[in-house]
């Protein structure tokens, strides 16, 4: 009612003639393609939140994309003790929430203790934190943060908007419904939230601590709006009706038809992190047998595949790490190039032929069948599928599952009740490798039970040394890949699709989160 | 009267009491760990999964779950969403006005246009215009929303740019999802009604009428739409299951926010509290609107009222 008593005044001014201008802020729509599943940063676990809220939050540290290093962000420096169990932080004096709340090191310690506590009941943030034990408040702007042991990725995980910094005052006041009523020090505040329906930033004029890697010392634009486009049929229609200016994942197919437009563009984000791959079940026959796992990578198009249904949007994947991830070690891309002959050799070697003609290969009675559970998002059914029909012409067969749920995928998964199972996820710090291939891992799909894979996962999580970090992963990935634990796909590419007015978007290291104090919109 | 209402009151509580159950039933059966949903991908260890699971009341043993479950809802008390961490009841009173507001406005358009082909059909019986119109009604009926959603927006919004493709707002957003909606819906009305229609004509006290010169559009208005609205009534009762369901797929297409996206979500994520709150929400609006209806037909059809009384 109350809307359609705004429309009637609304028309009743212009009747009226009534136009004198007001200057109106510059606001742009921004297009996220999940209803995030709760909003809030050291509660929830969607990457969707961080894109509007990591311009809310500032961060402890930021990581600088282009040079990997930490940079200061409301910690002006830092030292790590010499055992690196004891992590402190020299604060900025001069930063304010947006509620006018002072900064200082008692609001860190809120923060952390806010995530760490059972009752939170946190999703993510609290298991960025590793092995975290306490927070000491040295001075008013000094604060150390206690681990029972060495944690490598805790610099990378307080660059992120899950650790990233909310206003004590406000999370007091509002208890659980402070998702609503966010409060930080970042370059925008939230001013608005309707749950599925829109979610409102505002310049915050005030903002003069950003770090070093923003462009701009405040926001450009005035205030950003953001929806919800669930339906990936639905984005692109939305960009082309100006119901809105930024929209991320534009479908593969509808971005090079928007690429030719003069009105738009589109920008392809590399995210870091873990390509897009199938597991393959080394526990369950006939996978138990690596030549036939490497059967399947060698008889795997995946050029095919990227043109097909990426339309060479996205990279191909030879490793278990997206090439821009740190970490990555290049000698993946030698291994499994297509090669049917060898794949069928293999076959052969492994004992599986055709024996009664019915073009899949079998082995004293049994033909070579494999389950393939495909969840349905992300392209997963449609990958799956062409997989299916590659393989089939080296007669393997492929029963592909209808589309499943999320937590049944970690059902059937955990339980091993698959042969090949895609999965992919994003992240920074090549540590995110111990979720999929330790072997007491929850994503451990490849049922991969190695004790020197495990210690290399061990020692580099514990380990700062960069160098030594690195060579560590590159053991990992090769014994991944020589082992043909999963067939790497696609590097993932969030494909944004922007009105041509709008400039400057630029994304964070973790690639899905956008500085929004940089982009500029030239008027209408 | 009133035994008859007591009566219906006392089937709206077990049908209420039904739809809870079946919800709490169906979510034990799907496939999927609710715990490990929120904290798998957190890389949380198999003990931080399991201490989780106990925090969250899933270790206790179904009877007693079951009876927390019953017990909370008749205090009123819906719980915390397992996903988001917020109130259950907060999250369902923000979606309502949203869903509220589509189904009030598709239900309209339903019932104008379904009232409209019904009565064009069954007074030019058996004409070609009988024939298209029930054809209409048949393509409303059978054709998915998502398609004729997709539709709408290419033609009326990329093509015409007449309306917004997306979102919320002023009545110009509700358009197209109301007509979308009620289109579809208007396909089960028509065919009611004309089949009515067709029926009341043919009465005795209609060719009375008639018979005595009254104009057409009396008798039509007094004689023959009074008795045919009814069944219009019954149908639109009856689809509001239908109405909830569509949205969901309408609110996607359209951007729109409701009570169908969340429950879509929570069913995904096994966010138990949140399906839970919607079927409450849900069975209550379905008890309560066909309550309704059968109390307005009894008004509009006197016939019915001496029978129960």
């Amino acid at each position: 009612m109350r809307r359609f008593v705004i429309a009637l005044a609304s028309l009743s001014m212009l009747l009226a003639g009534c136009c004198t201008p007001t200057k109106a802020p510059v606001r742009i729509v921004y297009g996220l393609t999940l209803a995030p599943t709760g909003i809030d940063p050291h509660i929830n676990a969607s990457s969707e939140l961080g894109i509007p809220l990591t311009s809310v939050y500032d961060t402890l540290v930021y990581l600088d994309p282009d040079t990997g290093d930490f940079v200061p962000g409301l910690a002006k420096d830092w030292e790590v003790s010499d055992d690196e169990m004891g992590y402190t932080f020299y604060l900025r004096d001069d930063v304010t929430f947006h509620d006018t709340t002072p900064f200082d090191a008692e609001a860190v310690r809120f923060n952390l203790e806010r995530i760490t506590s059972p009752d939170l009941a946190s999703q993510k943030a609290r298991f960025m934190l590793g092995s975290y034990e306490r927070t000491e408040v040295v001075d008013e702007y000094t604060v150390r943060i206690h681990l029972s042991e060495p944690f490598a990725p805790l610099l990378d995980s307080l660059s992120q908007v899950y650790l990233g910094m909310a206003s004590p005052t406000a999370v007091q006041k509002w208890g659980d419904e402070y998702q609503l009523h966010q409060v930080g020090t970042g370059p925008f505040i939230f001013a608005e939230y309707v749950p599925q329906d829109h979610l409102l930033l505002r310049r915050n004029p005030d903002y003069a601590w950003g770090p070093s890697v923003y462009r701009h010392a405040t926001a450009q634009v005035g205030e950003i709006e953001f929806r919800f486009f669930t339906d990936p049929a639905t984005r692109s229609p939305a960009l082309e009706t100006e119901g809105a200016d930024i929209m991320g994942e534009i479908p593969p197919q509808d971005a090079s038809r928007l690429a030719e437009s003069d009105a738009f563009r589109i920008e392809a984000t590399p995210i870091p992190g873990v390509s897009l791959m199938f597991f393959l079940n080394t526990t369950r026959a006939p996978l138990d047998d690596v030549r036939v796992r490497q059967a399947l990578l060698y008889g795997t198009d995946r050029q095919a595949i990227i043109s097909a249904i990426f339309r060479d949007t996205s990279p191909v994947a030879y490793g278990p790490l997206t090439e821009n991830t740190f970490g990555y070690e290049p000698a993946v891309q030698g291994y499994y190039a297509y090669d049917p002959f060898q794949a069928t050799a293999l076959l052969d070697a492994a004992g599986w032929t055709d024996t009664d003609g019915d073009s899949i290969r079998d082995k004293e009675g049994k033909p070579l069948m494999l389950d393939m559970v495909l969840m349905g998002w992300g392209y997963m059914p449609e990958v799956g599928q062409l997989l299916a029909a590659q393989w089939s012409e080296l007669g393997i067969g492929v029963n592909t599952s209808p589309p499943v749920s999320y937590p049944e995928a970690l059902e059937v998964a955990s339980e091993g009740r698959h042969h090949l199972i895609p999965f992919n996820l994003s992240g920074s710090d090549p540590d995110i490798l111990r979720k999929f291939f330790h072997s007491q891992a929850g994503f451990n799909w490849s049922k991969v039970n190695d004790v020197e894979i495990d210690g290399w996962l061990e020692t580099a999580a514990r380990t700062s040394d960069r160098n030594e970090r690195e060579s560590l992963y590159s053991q990992v990935q090769l014994r991944v890949m020589d082992q043909a634990l999963v067939i790497p796909i696609r590097d993932y590419t969030n494909l944004n699709g922007i009105n041509d007015r709008v400039q400057g978007l630029r994304f964070d290291a973790q690639g899905w989160f956008p500085w929004l104090i940089d982009v500029t919109v030239e008027p209408k | 009267m009133t035994k008859y209402v007591g009566r219906r009151l006392v089937q709206a509580a077990f049908v209420l009491w039904l739809a809870v159950t079946l919800a709490f039933a169906g979510l034990q059966l799907t496939p999927g760990d609710p715990a490990q949903a929120l904290l798998a991908a957190s890389g949380a260890t198999p003990e931080q999964v399991a201490e989780r699971r106990a925090q969250l009341g899933l270790d206790d043993p179904l009877p007693h779950q079951y009876a927390r479950y019953l017990w909370n809802l008749a205090r009123g008390d819906l719980g915390q969403s397992w996903l988001h961490g917020r109130p259950v009841g907060q999250m369902i009173w923000e979606q309502l006005p949203a869903t509220v507001e589509l189904a009030v406005a598709a239900t309209m358009v339903g019932i104008v246009l379904g009232l409209a082909l019904g009565i064009l059909a069954a007074l030019r019986r058996s004409t070609w215009l009988d024939t298209v119109t029930t054809a209409v009604s048949v393509v409303g009926l059978s054709t998915p929303t998502y398609w004729s959603g997709l539709v709408a927006i290419l033609l009326f919004s990329l093509y015409l740019r007449w309306l917004p493709a997306t979102g919320e707002g002023d009545l110009r957003h509700l358009i197209l999802p109301a007509l979308v909606l009620g289109f579809a819906l208007s396909g089960s009305i028509a065919r009611l009604v004309r089949a009515r229609v067709v029926e009341v004509m043919e009465e005795p006290y209609v060719l009375a009428a008639r018979a005595r010169g009254l104009p057409s559009w009396r008798v039509l208005l007094v004689h023959v739409l009074r008795p045919a609205l009814p069944a219009a009534l019954t149908v639109v009762a009856l689809q509001l299951g239908f109405l909830l369901g569509g949205a969901v797929v309408t609110e996607s297409v359209f951007a729109r926010r409701g009570l169908g996206k969340l429950a879509v979500e929570a069913i995904l994520w096994r966010d138990l509290p949140v399906v839970q709150g919607v079927v409450v929400v849900g069975a209550l609006a379905y008890v309560l609107v066909n309550l309704t209806a059968d109390l307005m037909q009894t008004w509009l059809i006197p016939r019915l009222q001496e029978e129960l009384t």
